[in-house]
């Protein structure tokens, strides 16, 4: 008797007891469709938050600060303070401060694409009648050629370290009450975000001017008084500036993980920044009397050429004693909590999975006492007791890939419809749709051979009672 | 030359904490060809030896050999072999499948059998029609009469060409016509054949008009052997 007899025979018994039969894969089919579905869901995520990374570089992307800092403080860069004094703790050396002969000689290293510095600051921005305060942030043109800035959703990130021309983010633009149609994900105005929002082409858009209007420092406030003659102030020595860019290009911050996010609102040429007047750091420096020396930064963002240059270029910064933010090593925090976070999710599916095993040991047993009378005649015209196991075991490993095909099917119509869910109802409007869950083949092959083990495992028992019964006990069974 | 022999043969059922002997220290011959009437009454001991011989079930001591080999010391495995390709039994309640037609009950013997797939159909058509239930091919037993069911029965224990067929009370169902027309038939393989037949009945008269030899059994023991037409 070889395999595909058994199968056929197996095939032939599920038949003959359809309803049965087709309730234990209905156990089976729920237990890999939930199963499938949670790890799915975790994969999803994961995935979700890797290619986030990778979309925007974060794993050739590292920043240098003289203080050691954490994940939680990127958002808030002005909390990084330039601590000329301060010491790395990872070196005995004195941290040098950021400056531009810091950079030229990061810049240097093998292995590093770009260096430069985080320059950014709180601004307002007015499009016509419109304004939305965000974050300006200043980024060389060579930024161009890397993630994202090398793809925009629309228009061109500039050439020019001193051009007028911007990159505004679409939210930013959303703020202004201005909805950049996207052929490739569009969007439907909620009720809420109606408040005046008028869709537009991002064409139009492009090419508009954009007011960029910073805080000054304005000296001829404090008279001719002492700083800390503070009566004789009629208001805070501050000032408004305002300077005009061109919107070249809109950015579409792919996910909250992104470097964009981080940074906010609008881009614009290092060297047009830098003749922004604003109330910085080393204004205040001024206002204080200490200015005179070089301008420091408050970190250094430094890009590889690849992933692989990522360790030697860290070991020759932090030989200069400068402390390392890199992505990559949030990304092993991240990943060792998507490993707990997996394992529960795939723990409640298995525990569907062995609640169906029960199921399908409960329908062999009940099969084997129906059939006792036919496994005596199998036995009695020649059929061994591997044989006689076997026929059970196919039975129960058919139970269990049918069980795991309609399961993967159920898992992912049910991933899909809570995809499509989760985009219409749960993500802000405007957000490129995301896809949840992630069926990679590990998964479906997985979940095909998990449920088969799992079959088998439950039809072992009564394949081993099928075996040793009787024959002639069995011929008189009725 | 013996087919069959059994020395010292004794069967122990254990019902509880009690010892049930179904068998004494039996010793049989049957030569190849030859056929073979176990008679006795209910309870003597008839059934077990048949099923003994058959490799249904394992002798508490004494030795069985079936052409030389003692199936005695045969593995559980060895003993299914024996009962594919050596015996063909037939019961008196025939032991069809009753979901499964005539044909697919025969087929299913040359599945464990061995026999290729792509002979199996034709060879079951041959053999039913062989014992005249060509035309019955696609019926199952519930819609045959005893007489066609045992038909059945016999085209499957011939599937896999025994040497020997060993049938419990084999007409013990059927009407007295087609009880006589299973044992011509059966007489017909054992002529033309030459298949040993080793048979239990309780009916005298049967075994008195077909066999060769009967032997009878009383309490588990042999209590006589004698040719046809001699009394026991």
């Amino acid at each position: 008797m070889n395999l595909s007899d058994m199968i056929a025979l197996a095939f032939d018994n599920l038949r003959r007891t359809r309803l049965r039969t087709v309730l234990t894969t209905l156990g089976v089919v729920i237990g890999i469709g939930a199963l499938t579905s949670m790890v799915s869901f975790g994969t999803g995520i994961q995935k979700n938050i890797t290619e986030a990374f990778r979309e925007s570089d974060l794993f050739t992307t590292m920043i240098i600060t003289s203080q050691e800092i954490s994940l939680g403080d990127m958002g808030d860069p002005d909390d990084v303070t330039t601590a000329q004094n301060g010491t790395a703790e990872a070196s005995n050396k004195p941290a040098p401060p950021l400056t531009d002969s810091t950079l030229q000689v990061i810049n240097g290293f093998p292995g590093v694409a770009i260096a430069y510095p985080e320059i950014s600051f709180p601004v307002r921005v007015r499009l016509g009648s419109e304004a939305t305060r965000t974050t300006l942030r200043a980024l060389p043109a060579a930024m161009r050629a890397f993630k994202p800035y090398s793809k925009l959703a629309f228009g061109e990130f500039y050439d020019d370290d001193t051009s007028r021309s911007a990159v505004v983010s679409w939210d930013a633009l959303k703020r202004l009450k201005l909805l950049v149609r996207d052929p490739k994900s569009p969007v439907s105005l909620d009720e809420g975000d109606s408040s005046g929002v008028r869709p537009v082409d991002a064409d139009s858009v492009l090419g508009l001017p954009i007011e960029v209007i910073s805080v000054t420092f304005d000296g001829s406030q404090l008279g001719g008084g002492s700083m800390f003659g503070l009566p004789a102030l009629a208001r805070m020595p501050v000032g408004e500036s305002q300077t005009t860019f061109t919107i070249g290009g809109i950015m579409k911050g792919a996910s909250s993980f992104s470097d964009m996010n981080m940074a906010g609102g609008i881009i614009v040429p290092i060297g047009a920044a830098e003749a922004i007047p604003r109330l910085g750091f080393s204004s205040v420096w001024d206002l204080l009397g200490g200015g005179g020396g070089q301008d420091t930064y408050s970190s250094i963002h430094v890009r590889t050429e690849s992933v692989a240059d990522m360790e030697a270029a860290r070991a020759e910064i932090e030989k200069m004693g400068l402390h390392v933010f890199a992505f990559s090593d949030q990304l092993k925090e991240i990943r060792k909590g998507f490993l707990v976070m997996d394992s529960i999710l795939g723990a409640i599916g298995t525990i569907a999975l062995v609640v169906a095993a029960l199921g399908i040991a409960n329908t062999m047993v009940m099969s084997i006492l129906e059939r006792t009378r036919e496994i005596g005649i199998m036995k009695a015209i020649g059929a061994s007791e591997t044989e006689i196991k076997l026929i059970f075991f196919v039975e129960a490993a058919a139970i269990g890939v049918i069980g795991a095909i309609f399961g993967l099917l159920l898992g992912w119509g049910v991933t899909r419809i809570a995809n499509f869910v989760a985009n219409a109802r749960i993500l802000p409007a405007g957000e490129p749709a995301l896809n949840l869950f992630y069926f990679p083949f590990w998964l479906i092959a997985g979940a095909v051979g998990f449920s088969v083990v799992i079959s088998l495992l439950a039809g072992l028992y009564p394949a081993i009672r099928a075996a040793s019964i009787d024959p002639i006990e069995a011929l008189r069974h009725d | 030359m013996n087919i069959v022999s059994v020395s010292h043969l004794s069967k122990t059922y254990r019902k509880g904490r009690v010892d049930i002997p179904a068998l004494r220290d039996v010793s049989l011959d049957v030569a190849t060809g030859d056929f073979v009437s176990l008679v006795g009454r209910s309870g003597s001991g008839k059934s077990t030896l048949l099923n003994l011989i058959g490799g249904l079930d394992t002798a508490t001591s004494g030795r069985i050999f079936f052409k030389g080999q003692d199936l005695t010391t045969m593995k559980r495995s060895e003993l299914a072999r024996h009962r594919r390709q050596s015996v063909g039994m037939v019961f008196q309640s025939f032991n069809l499948i009753v979901h499964r037609s005539a044909l697919d009950n025969v087929m299913l013997a040359l599945v464990f059998g061995g026999a290729p797939r792509g002979v199996r159909r034709e060879k079951a058509i041959r053999l039913l029609a062989s014992v005249g239930l060509g035309h019955r091919l696609n019926h199952k037993p519930g819609e045959l009469s005893g007489g066609e069911a045992q038909r059945v029965a016999i085209a499957r224990a011939l599937a896999n060409n025994p040497q020997a067929l060993l049938l419990d009370e084999p007409t013990g169902n059927l009407d007295t016509t087609t009880s006589l027309e299973i044992m011509n038939l059966i007489r017909k393989l054992n002529k033309e054949r030459g298949i040993t037949v080793l048979m239990v009945t309780h009916e005298q008269d049967m075994a008195a008009t077909f066999s060769t030899k009967i032997v009878r059994l009383s309490d588990g023991r042999v209590v006589g052997r004698a040719a046809p037409g001699v009394a026991l």
